[in-house]
C-alpha cells in the first residue's frame, strides 16, 4: 500500500516533463500545419505576390544561417570590435560583418511606413538601427555610441521606380509573365503546402534549379494568403534544415508609431556627416559601367575564353562563366583586395585544396588559387577548381 | 493479553516493522495504547523507540505494517491526525536564530487549526507553563540544553492536545524540571490527554506511567500494565540470622528452596517466593521464632521494573545489533 | 497524503516564513553584497576617466552620462554569478537547512503539510529573489543619483526617453531579472529536499548556474541553448529598446516556468516520499 502511494506522489515529477518535451516537440508541428487554402497555381500566386501593396507594418524578423562554418562569432566580434574602435565604425570591417551574419542567427525588427522605414538589429546588448525618411538617413550602432547621417535629396514624385516598366507600368501580370518566362530555363516553379509563418496562413512558392550542378536544390518562399507580402525565404542545400532562412516571426500589418522615424542622436553620440554623390559623379559612374557591361557580355557568352585571355583585356574585371544557377563568378588576381588575402581569419576559414585554398559553406563555395584569382559559386569545389583550370 | 476495540486505543500498530537497508530497527511491533493512559515505551538506546514514534507522526513511511492513531490511519489521514497530537521526537530542535517565542509562534502558524489572534496569548501560556516566561524573548542559541527540552515541551502544549508523544522528556533537566515534568503529565493525564512517552529511565516511568512496553533489538518484548509488567517477576525473601542451617530447614519445611551466603559478619539466607510456594510472611516468622532461630532482619523483596527491564533485555552493555 | 487539508492556504505559515528569511542576518548580509556591486561600479567609474565606448560591461560608458545606467550596468554585472549565488544559498536551504537543525520533523508535525511546506518554501525563496533583484536596482540608481548627473535616457535604439518614462522600464528590468532567478530557484528547492546538508543544495545550485551559462557559451550546443534556465538571462535590455521587445521577456517567463513546473514536480515527488531523519 505504502509503496504504490509513494509511487503514485512521483506521478507529476514524470507527467509533466512528459507533457513539456510533447508539448515542446507537437506545438511546432502544428504551427507549421498547413492551413487550408485554395489551390492556386504559380501564375496566380505570382501575380498575387506581385500585386502586393503593403505600405505601413511593423514585424519581427529572424534570420538563420546553417551554412556549415564554424561559428566564428568570438573571433568575429574581436575583429570586429577592433575594427569599431579603430576605424569609421559603422558595423565593423567588412570581412567580420559578412562572418558575423554567415554564422549563427539574427534578429532584426523592421517598421514601415510609407515612404519611412526602421530596420533595428537586435545584438546581443546594443543595437544597431538603420532610419530611413523621405529626406535623410540615419544608420545608428549603440555599441560604439555612433551616427551616421545622410541627407537624401527630396523625392522627385515618381515613386517606386521598380515597378515602372521602360514602356509604362509593371502590371503583377506582366511581372509575373516576365518572370515566368525568364525563369524557365534554369528553374522549376511550383506551388507548395500551404504553411504557416508568424501565425498567418501563407502560400509557398517553391524555386527548384534543373541545373544539377548546383548546390542549392531549392528556394521555398511563403506568400501571405492575405496581402500576399512574402514573410520567409528558405535556401535549401539538402540538409536537414534551410542553409539560409530569413522569417517574419511577428508581423502586424498597419503604421508603427510615426515617432518611430523621427530620429535624433543622442547626446554623447559621434555623428559623421556623409553627402551623396552628386549628378556628375553618378553619371560618371554609369558611363564606365556601361563599358564594363559590354565587355562582361562579351565574357559571359565565351566565358572560359575570356578567362583564359583575362590578363590581356578585362585584367580588373570580374567575369561570369555559365549561366544560371550554376554560374561562376571569376576575379582576376589584380582585383583581388589584399587585404582579403592577408586577413588572419583566413586560414582559420579556408582549407587547403589542390591549387589553392577553399571557403567551403553549404549554398556557395570560393576558391582563392595559389595564383591569387578568386572563383566562386554555388558549384561543388571540383566545379571551382575546373573553371581555374581553364576547362 | 486481550486487545481492547480499536475505538479505545489512542496509538494502535500492527506488525509495524521498518528497515534501514539490511538492518531491521523496528521489528514487527503490534503496539496498543489505551486512551488516557500515561504509556512508558521503554527500550535500551538503540531497540527502535525514535524510529516507532517517527513512523507513527508520519515522518517516516514504515516498510510494512500499519499505524492507527485517535482512530484514523497514519500516514493517510495524517491532516487529521497531527493537529490532535502533540510532539517532542529525539530531542528538541530550533532556529538558533530566533527567540524562543518567535520559534513557537512559528511552529504555531504551521498549524492550520491554530489561530492567528490567540497566538501571541497562547504562545506566552506555553512558555509559562514551562517556566521559560523570563527567557522569552531570548535566542534560542543562548539557550541551555534544558531549555531547548522546555520549549520543545511548551511547543506541544500550544494548542490543546488529544495525545502528547514524548520522546525522552526529561532529558536534560534539571531535578526541578524533572518533578515539573512529571507533575505536567500527570496533570495532563487528569485531564484526559493520553500521554506516550519514551525513556530508558525506568524510576521516572515507574512514577509517573500506568502502562508500559518495553523494546529490545527492534522488538516490542512486553507490553501491558505497570502491575501486570511486575507480576511477572519474582519476589524474594530475605534475612539475616547467626542461624544460618537452621533457618534453610526451616524454610525448606514451608516448601521453598533457600540458598545461604555467609561473608564475614553477615549470613543471609534469601530464597525465591513464586506463585504456587508463597507462605505469608507472618508464617514465616512464627515457623523461624518457633525453630529458635535468631531474626536480625526480615525483607519480603518485591520485584522491580528494573529487574524486569533487565530480564527482558539483557544484562549487556553493548548496544545490540 | 500528507497535504494540508484545504481550509487554508498557508498564508500564516507564508508570513512568518517570510519573516524569519528576513530576520537572518545572512540575508541582509547578502543583500548588502549585492548592493555594493552597483556602488563599486559606481565608484570606480567616478575616480577613473570616463570609459571608452566598446570597453568593459555593457552600458558601463554610459554611466558618466548618466547615473541611472548604474542599475543597469549592476544587474548586467550581477546576474552571471553574484544574483545566481545568493539565489542558491536562500534556495538551497529551504528545506536542507531545516533538516539539519532538526526543524524540519517539528514543521512537519505542527502539521505544516509536506506540500504546503513546499509551497510556503518557494513563495520564500522567490521574495528573496524580487528582493534581491529591487537591492540591486535601487541601490544602482541612488549611487547614481548621487555621484553622477541624471537626466534623459538614451535607449539601446538611440532614442531618448525622459526620466519618469524610464522608472517603469527600470521596474520591468527588475521583474525580468526576477523571473529569470525562478527557475534556479525551483531547482535549488529540489536539491534542497535531496539532502540534509544544506551547504551542499547550495553548492550545487550555484554550481549548475554557472555550468548552464558555459554550456550557454558554447556555440557547440547551440540545439542545447533553447532549454537552458540561463539563456534569457541578459535578454532584460530588450527593455531598453525602442518600442520596447517584450518576446524576450515571454519566451523567459515559459521557459523559467516550465523549468518551475519540472523541477516544483520533482522535489514534490521527492519530499514527499523522503523519510525524515534528521
Ligand atoms: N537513519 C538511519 N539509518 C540507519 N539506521 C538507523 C537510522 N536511524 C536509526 N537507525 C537504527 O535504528 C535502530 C533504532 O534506532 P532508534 O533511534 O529508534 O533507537 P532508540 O530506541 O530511539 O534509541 P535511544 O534510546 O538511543 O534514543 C538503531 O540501531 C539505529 O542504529
Ligand atoms: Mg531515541
Amino acid at each position: 500500500m505504502s509503496r504504490s502511494s509513494s509511487l503514485g506522489r512521483w506521478v507529476p515529477a514524470i507527467a509533466i516533463p512528459a507533457l513539456i518535451v510533447t508539448g515542446a516537440l507537437v506545438v511546432p508541428l502544428q504551427a507549421s500545419a498547413s492551413s487550408d487554402l485554395p489551390d492556386q497555381t504559380p501564375r496566380q500566386l505570382l501575380e498575387f505576390a506581385a500585386s502586393a501593396n503593403v505600405p505601413a507594418l511593423s514585424g519581427t524578423i529572424d534570420q538563420t544561417s546553417n551554412l556549415g562554418l564554424p561559428d566564428l562569432s568570438a573571433l568575429g566580434s574581436v575583429a570586429g570590435g577592433a575594427g569599431g574602435s579603430g576605424s569609421s565604425g559603422s558595423g565593423g570591417t567588412g570581412l567580420s560583418s559578412v562572418i558575423d551574419l554567415a554564422t549563427g542567427s539574427h534578429t532584426a525588427r523592421v517598421f514601415l511606413d510609407g515612404g519611412n522605414a526602421r530596420v533595428q538589429v537586435m545584438d546581443h546588448l546594443a543595437e544597431r538601427d538603420v532610419i530611413r525618411t523621405a529626406d535623410s538617413a540615419w544608420f545608428y550602432s549603440s555599441g560604439d555610441q555612433t551616427a551616421v547621417h545622410v541627407a537624401l535629396p527630396a523625392h522627385d514624385g515618381t515613386g517606386d521606380t521598380a515597378r515602372t516598366a521602360p514602356d509604362g507600368t509593371w502590371t503583377p501580370q506582366v511581372l509575373a509573365e516576365k518572370f515566368l518566362s525568364e525563369a524557365d530555363v534554369s528553374t522549376s516553379v511550383t506551388v507548395g503546402e500551404d504553411t504557416t509563418v508568424a501565425g498567418r496562413s501563407a502560400y509557398t512558392l517553391v524555386l527548384t534549379p534543373k541545373d544539377t550542378a548546383t548546390l542549392i536544390a531549392s528556394v521555398t518562399i511563403a506568400i501571405d494568403s492575405e496581402t500576399g507580402l512574402p514573410l520567409s525565404v528558405a535556401v535549401d542545400a539538402g540538409a536537414d534544415s534551410p542553409a539560409l532562412e530569413v522569417a517574419f516571426s511577428q508581423l502586424t500589418i498597419g503604421a508603427p508609431d510615426a515617432a518611430l522615424f523621427d530620429f535624433t542622436p543622442p547626446a554623447g553620440t559621434t555623428v559623421t556627416e556623409q553627402a551623396l554623390p552628386t549628378k556628375a559623379e553618378i553619371q560618371a559612374k554609369k558611363d564606365g559601367s556601361q563599358k564594363d557591361g559590354s565587355q562582361k557580355d562579351g565574357a559571359t557568352r565565351n566565358g572560359a575564353e575570356a578567362s583564359g585571355k583575362s590578363a590581356a583585356s578585362a585584367a580588373e574585371q570580374p567575369t561570369v562563366i555559365g549561366t544560371g544557377w550554376a554560374t561562376i563568378v571569376s576575379v582576376p588576381a589584380s582585383a583581388v583586395p589584399a587585404e582579403m588575402l592577408t586577413s588572419p581569419l583566413l586560414d582559420t576559414l579556408t582549407q587547403p585544396v589542390d591549387g589553392g585554398r577553399v571557403f567551403s559553406t553549404a549554398v556557395a563555395n570560393v576558391l582563392l588559387t595559389t595564383d591569387g584569382r578568386v572563383f566562386a559559386g554555388s558549384v561543388p569545389v571540383d566545379a571551382l577548381l575546373a573553371a581555374a583550370a581553364g576547362r | 493479553m486481550t486487545q481492547p476495540a480499536d475505538a479505545e486505543l489512542a496509538i494502535e500498530t500492527r506488525e509495524l516493522t521498518k528497515r534501514f537497508g539490511s538492518q531491521t530497527a523496528v521489528n514487527s511491533v503490534d503496539l496498543a495504547v489505551p486512551l488516557g493512559s500515561v504509556f512508558g515505551f521503554l527500550g535500551p538506546n538503540g531497540s527502535g523507540k525514535t524510529t516507532s514514534i517517527r513512523m507513527m507522526l508520519g515522518l517516516i513511511a514504515p516498510t510494512s505494517g500499519s499505524v492507527r492513531i485517535l482512530g484514523r490511519e497514519s500516514p493517510a489521514d495524517l491532516a487529521g491526525i497531527l493537529p490532535r497530537v502533540g510532539a517532542l521526537v529525539e530531542g528538541p530542535a530550533f532556529a538558533p536564530f530566533l527567540t524562543g517565542s518567535q520559534n513557537l509562534a512559528r511552529l504555531d502558524s504551521a498549524d492550520p487549526l491554530a489561530s492567528t489572534r490567540t497566538r501571541s496569548a497562547r504562545v506566552a501560556a506555553a512558555l509559562d507553563r514551562v517556566g521559560l516566561a523570563h527567557a522569552a524573548g531570548k535566542k534560542v542559541h543562548a539557550y541551555s540544553l534544558g531549555m531547548k527540552q522546555r520549549l520543545g515541551l511548551a511547543n506541544t502544549f500550544l494548542m490543546p492536545r488529544e495525545l502528547l508523544v514524548l520522546d525522552e522528556p526529561t532529558n536534560g533537566l534539571d531535578p526541578q524540571g524533572t518533578r515539573e515534568v512529571r507533575n505536567l503529565v500527570r496533570s495532563l493525564a487528569d485531564e484526559g490527554t493520553t500521554v506516550f512517552v519514551s525513556s530508558h529511565l525506568l524510576a521516572e516511568i515507574e512514577q509517573m506511567c500506568t502502562h508500559a512496553a518495553v523494546m529490545s533489538a527492534g522488538r516490542l518484548v512486553a507490553q501491558g500494565t505497570l502491575d501486570e509488567l511486575r507480576s511477572v517477576g519474582i519476589a524474594r525473601v530475605e534475612l539475616t540470622t547467626p542461624d544460618v542451617g537452621a533457618a534453610c530447614a526451616v524454610l525448606a519445611t514451608l516448601g521453598l528452596l533457600p540458598e545461604a551466603y555467609v561473608a564475614d559478619a553477615a549470613h543471609l539466607v534469601t530464597a525465591p517466593l513464586t506463585g504456587d510456594r508463597r507462605p505469608a510472611a507472618h508464617e514465616m516468622v512464627a515457623a523461624l521464632v518457633a525453630a529458635g532461630v535468631r531474626v536480625d532482619s526480615f525483607v519480603i523483596q518485591e520485584s522491580s521494573l528494573e529487574d524486569r527491564f533487565v530480564a527482558l533485555t539483557g544484562e549487556g552493555f553493548e548496544i545490540v545489533q | 497524503m500528507s497535504a494540508a487539508p484545504p481550509r487554508r492556504l498557508g498564508l500564516a505559515l507564508l508570513g512568518t516564513e517570510i519573516c524569519v528569511l528576513f530576520q537572518r542576518k545572512r540575508t541582509w548580509a547578502m543583500l548588502l553584497a549585492l548592493a555594493a556591486v552597483p556602488v563599486l561600479i559606481a565608484i570606480a567609474v567616478r575616480i577613473s576617466s570616463s570609459p571608452r565606448p566598446g570597453r568593459g560591461p555593457a552600458f558601463l560608458d554610459q554611466v558618466s552620462q548618466n547615473g541611472l545606467f548604474v542599475a543597469v550596468t549592476g544587474l548586467v554585472v550581477a546576474i552571471p554569478l553574484f544574483l545566481p549565488l545568493t539565489v542558491g544559498v536562500v534556495a538551497g536551504d529551504t528545506i536542507a537547512g531545516e533538516a539539519s537543525n532538526g526543524m524540519l520533523r517539528y514543521l512537519l508535525i505542527a502539521p505544516a503539510g509536506r506540500v504546503r511546506l513546499l509551497w510556503v518554501k518557494y513563495v520564500a525563496a522567490a521574495v528573496f529573489c524580487v528582493a534581491a533583484t529591487l537591492t540591486v536596482v535601487i541601490a544602482g540608481l541612488l549611487i547614481g543619483l548621487i555621484l553622477f548627473p541624471v537626466g534623459d535616457v538614451t535607449l539601446l535604439s538611440g532614442d531618448t526617453i525622459t526620466v519618469a518614462e524610464a522608472i517603469p522600464r527600470f521596474l520591468a528590468i527588475a521583474a525580468y531579472v526576477t523571473v529569470s532567478l525562478l527557475g534556479l530557484s525551483a531547482i535549488g528547492l529540489f536539491f534542497s529536499t535531496l539532502t540534509d546538508v544544506p551547504v551542499g543544495a547550495m553548492a550545487a545550485t550555484i554550481v549548475l548556474a554557472v555550468v548552464s551559462q558555459i554550456l550557454g557559451a558554447l556555440p557547440q550546443l547551440d540545439w542545447l541553448h533553447p532549454w537552458l534556465f540561463s539563456t534569457y538571462w541578459l535578454g532584460f535590455t530588450d527593455i531598453l529598446r525602442q518600442p520596447v521587445s517584450w518576446e524576450s521577456f515571454g519566451d523567459n517567463a515559459l521557459l523559467q516556468g516550465g523549468y518551475i513546473l519540472v523541477f516544483g514536480a520533482l522535489a514534490y515527488g521527492r519530499f514527499l516520499t523522503k523519510d525524515i531523519l534528521s
